[in-house]
C-alpha cells in the first residue's frame, strides 16, 4: 500500500491548508509555475509558490544576476514580477483552473504594504495561502530588513493575519542569531507556519575584475551547500512552535525531504535543485514516497519530527 | 521539453580551443528549431558545476546532433575531455530559434566567435527550403575560425579576422558592404560588442528592418524559472533570455 502522504500545513486556521503531499517549490524558482505546468502535471505537487509578488511590478537587479558556487548559486535577481494587480487579474484565474492549491508569496515594502496586500489576496478564487517573504536579501527596503528584526517580523505577521482568512506563512531569513525567536514571534501574531530558510548571505569575487561579481555584492546562496543550516534551524524551530514547519534549502532528493520531516518539517519546498534538474519536485516526490514504503511506514506523519528530542514533538 | 541521458559519440576539434561534440539522444532531435539550445550538465556528481550549461544546436542528423563550442571554463573543458560512450545528462529542446522566410530569400548570416554555432544548422535548413545564404563569420584569427567544408556548398562563406591572417582585417560589421543590401533578412550570433556594432551600422545605413539575432546570457535553468537571465529590452521591458528568446530584434535590445 502506498503511504498516506497528505499533511495539513494550517491546522486549527480560519482556513485550513491540505496539502495532497508535502513537496512545493520554494518562491522564486517556480515563477508562477506555468513553466511547469506546460511540461509536467502540476496537480502531481502538494502545493505551488509563486515568485515573490510586490506592490507595483519590479524589473528586477542588473546583470550578473547569478553566480554559480559549489553544490549552490548565489543569486541577486531583485525580485523581478509583474506586480499584484497583475497576478491577480493575470494568473489567479489560471492558478483557479488548477487542482493545486497556490500560496502567493508576497514582498511589501512596509508593514503596512503586507497587510494591504494580504487584503488584496484575501477572498480571490485560485489562492490558498500566503507566504510573507519578510526575508529577501536583494532589495533595498522590506525584506531582510524586516525579517532581521524580531519586532518588525512580528508586526508584519499582524498586519497580514489581521486582513485574511488566508492562513499566511512566515518565511524566515537565516542571517540572524537565533531565528527561534522570530519564529515564536509570528506564532504568537497568528501565523498558519513557519517557513524555514530563505537564502543564506554570500559573496562570490571575480579575480580577473577584481571585484564582487553580483553588483550589489552580496547575494543569496541557496542549494545543497545550505542543507545543514536550513536543517538546523527546522530542527530549533519545530522544537520551539507548535505550528507546522515548512523545510526549505538544499533539498534535491527524497532522502534530502525525509530528513527534514525528521527534524521537524511538515512539508518541504524545493528551490534551486528545480534549476539543476528539471523535474526535481517530482524526484523529491517520488524518492520520497520510496523511501517510505520501503521503510514501512503508512503515513508520512509518522517520520514528522521524529529526530527531535523527546517532549518537543509537537501534537 | 525532455530530459534525456545521451551518449557521446564523438569530438572533435573545431579551432584552436574550440570543439564539436556529436550526441546519441533520439528524445532531443525532434522538432528543434533552429537557434533553440539545449542545457548540458557537464559534471557527472552535478553538484559542482551544478547547473547545466546552454549550447545551441550546431547540426541534426536523425536522432544524433552536435553542439560547437570554446572552452571558457570547467564546464567546457569537462565536456572536452569526456571519451566515447559517456553518458551525459541534458535537457531540451528549450527557447524560440530563428523564423525563416516562406518565400526564397537572400539570407545574410552573421556569426562573431563561438555565435557561428548555431548558424550552420540555420544555413543547412534554409539552402533546403530554396533561400540565398551568405555567411559572414568574424574570428580572432584564421585559427579560430570554423572549416569551410563544414557549411553546405551552396553557402557562401564569408571570413573577416581582426588580425587580417585570414580574409579582411577588422570584425565583421565592418565589411557587411554589398550583402546588407543584398540582403531580405539579416540573422546573428555573437557577442553583445558585435551585436551593439551590427545596430549601429544598420541604422547608420537606414536599414529599418531589424535583424533576428540569438543571445546568450548566463542561464542556470533555462526553462524560465531562475530569473538569471534577464535582457533588458528598449520597449518590452526586462525580458529571459531562456524563456522569451533567445531569439530578439536586434534594434530592440541594442
Amino acid at each position: 500500500m502506498a503511504p498516506n502522504l497528505s499533511v495539513e500545513i494550517a491546522p486549527g486556521q480560519k482556513t485550513g491548508l491540505l496539502l495532497r503531499n508535502p513537496v512545493m517549490p520554494a518562491s522564486g524558482t517556480f515563477s508562477w509555475g506555468l513553466e511547469f505546468a506546460k511540461h509536467f502535471d502540476i496537480s502531481r505537487l502538494g502545493a505551488v509558490v509563486s515568485k515573490g509578488v510586490t506592490m507595483v511590478p519590479r524589473a528586477g537587479n542588473q546583470q550578473p544576476r547569478v553566480a554559480e558556487t559549489p553544490a549552490g548559486m548565489l543569486n541577486s535577481i531583485g525580485l523581478q514580477n509583474i506586480g499584484i494587480h497583475d497576478c491577480l487579474t493575470r494568473m489567479a484565474p489560471l492558478w483557479a483552473r488548477w487542482d493545486v492549491p497556490v500560496i502567493v508569496n508576497i514582498a511589501g515594502d512596509s508593514i503596512e504594504e503586507f497587510g494591504e496586500m494580504a487584503r488584496m489576496l484575501d477572498g480571490i478564487p485560485g489562492i490558498s495561502g500566503i507566504e510573507l517573504n519578510i526575508s529577501c536579501p536583494n532589495v533595498d527596503i522590506g525584506g531582510i530588513e524586516i525579517g532581521q528584526n524580531v519586532e518588525a517580523s512580528a508586526r508584519a505577521t499582524r498586519a497580514a493575519v489581521r486582513n485574511t482568512d488566508l492562513p499566511v506563512i512566515v518565511k524566515l531569513t537565516p542571517n540572524v542569531t537565533d531565528p527561534v525567536a522570530l519564529a515564536l514571534a509570528c506564532e504568537a501574531e497568528g501565523a498558519a507556519a513557519i517557513c524555514a530558510i530563505n537564502t543564506v548571505l554570500g559573496l562570490a569575487i571575480d579575480t580577473k575584475r577584481r571585484r564582487a561579481v553580483l553588483p550589489r555584492a552580496r547575494g543569496g546562496l541557496s542549494g545543497p551547500a545550505i542543507k545543514p543550516i536550513a536543517l538546523r534551524i527546522v530542527y530549533d524551530v519545530a522544537k520551539a512552535v507548535r505550528i507546522p514547519v515548512i523545510g526549505c534549502g538544499g533539498i534535491s532528493t527524497g532522502e534530502d525531504a525525509i530528513e527534514f520531516l525528521m527534524a521537524g518539517a511538515t512539508a518541504v519546498q524545493v528551490g534551486t535543485a528545480t534549476f539543476a534538474n528539471p523535474r526535481a519536485l517530482l524526484d523529491v516526490l517520488e524518492g520520497m514516497e520510496a523511501w517510505l514504503t520501503r521503510e514501512g511506514y503508512d503515513d508520512v506523519s509518522q517520520v514528522i519530527g521524529c529526530a527531535l528530542p523527546e517532549g518537543t514533538r509537537a501534537g | 521539453m525532455n530530459i534525456e541521458d545521451a551518449l557521446l559519440l564523438s569530438t572533435e576539434r573545431a579551432w584552436d580551443g574550440a570543439y564539436i561534440t556529436w550526441f546519441h539522444a533520439p528524445g532531443l532531435t525532434q522538432g528543434v528549431e533552429p537557434g533553440q539550445f539545449v542545457m548540458v550538465h557537464c559534471s557527472t556528481e552535478r553538484t559542482d558545476p551544478m547547473f547545466a550549461r546552454a549550447f545551441s544546436y550546431y547540426r541534426l542528423d536523425g536522432d544524433r546532433f552536435a553542439i560547437c563550442y570554446a572552452v571558457v571554463g570547467r564546464g567546457t573543458r569537462w565536456l572536452s575531455e569526456q571519451a566515447r560512450g559517456t553518458s551525459v545528462r541534458m535537457y531540451g529542446p528549450l527557447g524560440n530559434g530563428f523564423r525563416l522566410p516562406d518565400a526564397p530569400s537572400n539570407l545574410l548570416l552573421i556569426g562573431g566567435g563561438v555565435g557561428v554555432a548555431p548558424l550552420v544548422d540555420t544555413a543547412e535548413r534554409a539552402v533546403r527550403a530554396g533561400h540565398h545564404v551568405v555567411a559572414m563569420m568574424g574570428a580572432r584569427t584564421g585559427q579560430h575560425l570554423l572549416a569551410a567544408s563544414e557549411w553546405p556548398r551552396e553557402v557562401e562563406y564569408v571570413v573577416v579576422t581582426e588580425d587580417g591572417s585570414t580574409g579582411p582585417k577588422g570584425f565583421v560589421t565592418e565589411h557587411l558592404g554589398k550583402y546588407q543590401e543584398w540582403a531580405n533578412r539579416i540573422y546573428a550570433c555573437g557577442p553583445n560588442p558585435m551585436f551593439q556594432s551590427l545596430a549601429d551600422v544598420l541604422r547608420l545605413s537606414g536599414r529599418r528592418q531589424s535583424p533576428e539575432i540569438l543571445m546568450e546570457e548566463n542561464m542556470p535553468c533555462g526553462w524560465g524559472m531562475c530569473y538569471g537571465c534577464a535582457i533588458f529590452t528598449k520597449h518590452h521591458g526586462v525580458k529571459l533570455c531562456c524563456k522569451d528568446g533567445p531569439r530578439f530584434s536586434l534594434f530592440e535590445v541594442f
